[in-house]
């Protein structure tokens, strides 16, 4: 596999942070020239002021995954105070301080993380030299503790605020002092509550849709409900009539069409008007070639297209051969809905176009990018355009992509004043970038002795790659999760989802189906998808070869192994580590001890972006096919955890989300046109649903992973598991509201 | 434009707006409320709840000539003299928010329900807090933070530590 093959998020994240410039070695070395000289304020991270004020900054945007307060944890353990004096701020997007900005693959916590952590031991150390040079003794010779520093030789200490001035005045030393041995940490592996939490509880105005700029107008924009249609012609006259609205606005929108879509915007002076306007706008379409698409015709194809045999991505030993000789066979097809990100905040941003220069203020997910596509759209240079973060309601993947922001700044050149964009819930769920629909045949089987001997998988989908006209071949983002490791040299790189290489016959195909509907990352990309038919054919195979499902699972994943995993901070991939949560979530959730009929078990696992989850569903099913998950038990490594009560949090979170998804997740196309288009049709989990949620998590000492994604991809396979279990009905094709399942009424 | 006499967290404010015009609005653009929240402008997802003479109302569906002299609690009103709700503080003690969004409406939700039922059963919880979707997946903490305000705010949780 070559290098272009395996670019996915993460690599682009971190190929963005390493574009902007010296982000290691430059970090600490920009100081705040308009900062007050009595301040310390030593890198963009932290700042100390004489009153003995501690202001952190997290560079990466909070949009629940916790990351302001697990990055400001990461610098206040190493800068040495007490958490309760530490105020986190979000910090703006500056490419000087921070080089890369954004969230996405699970990625703040190992690469962020340590930045954090240098920038608070940098400053730390500083502290410590104006105190050494204050006493005339050696800075070796000074300790730290709660922000104060002593040298107890003499008996004397100085708090941080006392020293902020004379450590100003310090040189930036030239290499990052060691960090502290994790035993001594005091803030680290805490449980601690999100830093916005007491402001979200009273209602302060800190989500994007409660940004406002003097002077600012309201936008809402109509788009082709055919996707890849635009606007030919515009009657504007009934809309320009209804009171408060005071302009129409066609957008071109651009090639990319993840940069910006053609629509057309109503421009009122509030967010009522500008909805009212748009429901008086007469506008005639090109439908384009997407309107004789539906859900049906897509699935026709995909099965058209598993036919014959697609792209080999990977093949080693006799699949063929192994298959004929296995003694239990699977011969499935699996079949994927689209999917959306529906976050509670819907769409929206903030733009002011002015003197060739344009400000952004919003809940923009990833700032470098947007602040790069916003600088396209308006052919201004990239150092023109200020981006400044909001709380963002929501992310699950729909904003890696920055069209709502790219919209407030077409519209507000266009009109001359502020703007803020805001889209509907039925904008949402029309427009939005979905999960791939895709399908799945796998032949699998497992050899006289019962161990997996042969695997065979040919994924046909509609790629996301394709739509955002990336330069990496369509398959890598769908399927880069079963390509790896390169079968050639299995030392190489390993990424995600599965071990091929640990199969003895094994090969990946690959074959693109072309579509009108927009298509993006979503929460665990591929993962989401690709961990429900690799943990549900395992469970195939168990029941049918009379193996138990735990079992054969360890059976496979081998003796113990290191292989390398993508990333510079990252430990190695290690099977054990995933053995270990099986095995953990099988003891904690009672596997193999006796349920009343009707209700089952079912187990599932999966790694990825360097962190480690086996989840344990248990359900019931009745006669009626209804439905309901009792209790879940999942076992998450993630390392040394920085947060434990953010973990607990996300793990729930994933686990709802996923079985939301799996309950009810689906986007439907008819005549080309998305048919969902609110929370009615488009259900979520409801408070009732939501099962009792045990985590337990391993008390790791590798360096923290991420854990935002993790806790999602085996939560599908694991209740479709446990459905076989419970009723002996296999599951190969989501959500389990289209085969006739269902919750409370 | 008709004008308005609303009584909103104890105060009057006098507005002119259409008389259709959802309250959700008046209070976002006109008064600079904006801790109600826009989910789904329909009444199914809750984020924009508010209290209206103490019943848990989606104000993106009730129009301001509907409301008319009814007092309107929100998110921003429900504190005194800068004294969490039990209901606020015992968000913050099970750390219940994620992406925070739609917190404001499962708060009121929550308000309302301890206001007419000031014990209720787990069931009564799940079924009400039912009301308010949450993308997140917070239920479990919010049903754990109902818990505690009914009881006080004083008793146990998994979710307590360092803040």
């Amino acid at each position: 596999m070559t290098r272009t093959m395996r670019v996915d998020r993460r690599s682009f994240l971190k190929v963005s942070a390493g574009a902007a410039g010296g982000l290691l070695v430059g970090f600490y070395v920009h100081r705040d020239a308009r900062a007050d000289t009595a301040a310390f304020r030593p890198n963009g991270y932290v700042r100390i002021d004489a009153d003995g004020t501690v202001t952190l900054w997290s560079k990466n945007p909070d949009m629940g995954q916790g990351i302001k307060t697990s990055l400001a944890m990461m610098i206040a353990e190493e800068l040495d105070v007490d958490w309760q004096a530490v105020r986190v701020e979000q910090a703006q997007l500056n490419r000087e301080w921070y080089g890369g900005q954004g969230a996405g693959g699970s990625d703040g916590t190992p690469s962020d993380g340590p930045l954090g952590q240098r920038a608070g031991a940098v400053a730390r150390a500083m502290l410590m030299a104006a105190a050494a040079k204050r006493w005339s003794v050696e800075a070796s010779s000074c300790e730290t503790a709660r922000g104060v520093v002593h040298h107890r030789a003499t008996g004397r200490s100085a708090r941080y605020g006392e020293l902020a001035a004379e450590a100003a005045a310090i040189a930036v030393p030239r290499e990052v002092p060691p960090l502290k041995d994790p035993r001594r940490h005091t803030i680290l592996g805490t449980r601690v509550g999100g830093v916005d939490v007491p402001k979200i509880v009273v209602g302060e105005p800190i989500f994007g849709l409660d940004a406002r700029m003097p002077g600012m107008l309201y936008a809402v924009i109509e788009k082709c409900p055919v996707h890849g249609g635009r606007p030919v012609h515009v009657d504007a006259a009934a809309a320009l009539a209804v009171p408060g609205v005071t302009r129409v606005v066609t957008i071109d929108g651009h090639r990319n069409p993840t940069w910006l879509k053609p629509g057309v915007a109503v421009v009122a002076g509030s967010t009522w008007a500008a909805l009212k306007g748009r429901e008086a706008l007469r506008v005639t379409w090109d439908e384009g070639a997407g309107r004789d698409e539906s859900s049906g015709s897509l699935s026709a194809r995909f099965r058209e297209l598993a036919a014959t045999p697609g792209k080999v991505l990977g093949d080693q030993g006799d699949v063929v051969g192994a298959f004929d000789a296995a003694r239990t066979k699977v011969d499935a097809v699996y079949e994927a809905p689209f999917l959306a990100h529906a976050t509670l905040e819907p769409q929206n941003c903030v733009a002011h176009v002015h003197d060739g220069r344009c400000d952004i203020l919003g809940p923009l997910q990833m700032p470098t990018s947007g602040a790069q596509v916003v600088a396209a759209i308006l052919d201004i240079p990239r150092e023109s355009v200020s981006v400044r973060m909001t709380r963002i309601g929501g992310g699950f993947g729909r904003r890696l992509t920055s069209d709502y922001a790219a919209e407030a700044a077409f519209v507000s050149r266009a009109v001359g004043a502020p703007v803020q964009v805001v889209w509907s819930r039925e904008d949402d769920l029309r427009h939005d970038y979905y999960r791939p629909a895709g399908l799945h045949h796998v032949r699998a089987g497992l050899d006289a002795g019962g161990r997996l001997s042969v695997w065979h998988h040919h994924l046909v989908n509609v790629s996301r790659n394709r739509y955002r006209l990336g330069d990496t071949p369509p398959e890598s983002t769908e399927i880069y999760g079963l390509m790896a490791p390169p079968f050639a040299d299995p030392k190489k790189q390993f990424d995600n989802d599965f071990q091929p290489t640990l199969i003895p016959h094994c090969r990946l195909e690959y074959t693109e189906a072309s579509t009108s509907v927009p298509t993006g990352a979503l929460r665990a990309p591929s993962h989401n998808f690709n961990a429900f038919v690799i943990e549900s054919i395992l469970d195939e195979l168990a029941h049918e070869g009379g193996v138990d499902p735990v079992a054969l699972r360890l059976s496979y994943l081998g003796a113990a192994a290191d292989f390398p995993y993508e990333g510079d901070n990252q430990a190695p991939y290690r099977p054990e580590r995933l053995k270990r949560v099986l095995t953990l979530a099988a003891e904690k959730a009672g596997w193999g001890t006796p349920l009343p009929k009707g209700r089952g078990r079912g187990i599932a696992a999966h790694f990825t972006f360097g962190s480690y989850a086996a989840e344990v569903a248990e359900v019931s099913v009745d006669a009626q096919k209804r439905l309901r998950v009792h209790r879940v038990v999942a076992v998450i490594d993630v390392g040394r955890p920085v947060n434990p009560l953010n973990l607990e949090a996300q793990t729930e979170g994933g686990i709802i989300d996923g079985l939301s998804a799996a309950m009810f997740g689906e986007i439907t196309i008819e005549r080309g046109r998305t048919v969902q288009s609110s929370f009615e049709d488009y259900r979520l989990l409801r408070n009732r649903d939501a099962p009792e949620v045990e985590v337990h998590i391993v008390p790791g000492t590798e360096h923290p992973t991420g854990f935002g994604e993790i806790a999602l991809p085996p939560l599908a396979p694991a209740v479709a598991n446990a459905i076989f279990a419970a009723s002996g009905i296999r599951v190969r094709r989501l959500p389990l509201a289209a085969s006739g399942f269902r919750v409370s009424p | 434009m008709p004008t308005y006499q609303l009584s909103v967290n104890g105060q009057s404010r006098s507005i002119a707006a259409d008389a259709e015009m959802p309250l959700l609005w008046v209070l976002r653009d006109t008064l600079e409320l904006r801790g109600t929240k826009f989910g789904c402008g329909r009444g199914v997802c809750g984020a924009c709840t508010v209290l209206v003479d103490g019943t848990a109302t989606r104000s993106c569906v009730t129009t301001v000539d509907a409301v008319g002299t009814k007092r309107i609690t929100t998110i921003e009103g429900l504190a005194r003299a800068g004294t969490l709700h039990p209901v606020q503080a015992a968000w913050i003690e099970e750390d219940v928010p994620q992406c925070g969004y739609c917190q404001a409406g499962q708060i009121l939700t929550a308000v309302a329900l301890l206001a007419s039922h000031p014990q209720p059963s787990d069931e009564e919880i799940r079924e009400t807090m039912s009301n308010n979707l949450c993308r997140c997946g917070t239920y479990l903490r919010i049903r754990r933070a109902v818990r505690r305000a009914a009881r006080g705010g004083a008793a146990p949780s998994r979710a307590g530590g360092a803040r």
